[in-house]
């Protein structure tokens, strides 16, 4: 008997269980909880292991070609779909992907639930044209650079039998 | 005069129904500690009723799997105007991982119009209670506009 009107004279002083939510700020999430995707765009290697991994495939690559031949690449998450298992976060080798703590994933449009960036992947330089002149050029200079070496190794290689 | 009066207190405490169209249990027993003393959505006024007629939210969890299709449209056809539907967690938003399957007939944007959605896996018990909240709001809205 004792004991439950312990904690009943303790109940009567401590403060309500009840969180004050709706009222004051949304409490923290717990450490390690899975929450809103975080992608950051400027580590992103367009792997495209996040798109293998995903379950639900919730995430979407697009790929618009730029007219200076880059690619403008974006990913987008729909927040709507996903499961939050982290997989897309844990198979991401430049940890571009991340789930942060936000469970506040409450809206009335689609456009609220979508979490997304774009890069720009820049294509490679262009190949340099020679004229045919330029490649003999360049060819007769490489036979006679692997000539000089031929005979400077022939020459040491005397001098090391003399020696 | 009543009109005002009854609009008011029906503005303050929003019966809740809720729908499993085939959801996995995750998301209907987070609803259901949105209603237990930690999270205590009673105190706002929020109420589970048992019938569709009562309910002024309508919480839908789940993808909309084939079997309970014809039962959520029959359902949803007897909560009387103005209602408010909310979608519980990835599910009816989009199937999440039962996408493409043969036994899902989503999503419920397909068969409803749908006022607040909840993303996650399943929700927070905070943010069912943030959408319930917004989902109340709309409701004021509505009401205000049937009455013109």
């Amino acid at each position: 008997m004792l004991p439950y009107l312990k904690q009943a004279v303790k109940n009567l002083f401590s403060k309500p269980s009840t969180e004050a939510f709706p009222a004051g700020d949304p409490p923290k999430a717990a450490e390690g909880y899975r929450g809103r995707i975080s992608y950051d765009p400027n580590k992103c290697l367009n792997c495209g292991m996040c798109l293998r991994v995903c379950a639900p495939q919730c995430m979407e690559r697009t790929i618009e070609k730029l007219e200076n031949g880059d690619q403008k690449i974006t990913f987008s998450f729909d927040m709507t779909s996903c499961t939050f298992c982290a997989m897309c976060a844990d198979f991401c080798t430049t940890k571009a992907i991340k789930l942060t703590d936000d469970y506040m994933i409450v809206g009335t449009k689609p456009e609220d639930f979508i979490v997304s960036a774009s890069f720009v992947k820049k294509a490679p330089p262009p190949k340099p044209q020679f004229t045919p002149e330029q490649i003999a050029a360049m060819k007769a200079k490489a036979e006679a650079a692997k000539k000089a070496k031929e005979a400077a190794a022939a020459a040491a290689a005397a001098a090391a039998k003399e020696g | 005069m009543f009109e005002k009066m009854i609009d008011d207190s029906m503005s303050k405490s929003p019966w809740i129904f809720h729908i499993n169209a085939g959801s996995c249990n995750g998301c209907d027993i987070e609803l259901v500690s949105v209603l237990t003393p930690r999270y205590d959505a009673e105190r706002l006024g929020f109420r589970l009723t048992g019938t569709p007629r009562q309910a002024d939210i309508v919480v839908v969890s789940g993808p909309i799997t084939v079997q309970t299709r014809d039962r959520l449209v029959r359902t949803l056809a007897q909560v009387p105007d103005p209602k408010c539907v909310v979608s519980l967690g990835s599910c009816p938003c989009s199937g999440n991982v039962f996408k493409g399957s043969y036994a899902i007939d989503g999503p419920l944007e397909k068969w409803t119009h749908v006022d607040v959605s909840v993303g996650g896996c399943t929700p927070k018990p905070e943010a069912i209670i943030a959408a319930l909240a917004k989902a109340t709001e709309i409701l004021k809205e509505k009401r205000k506009e049937m009455r013109k």
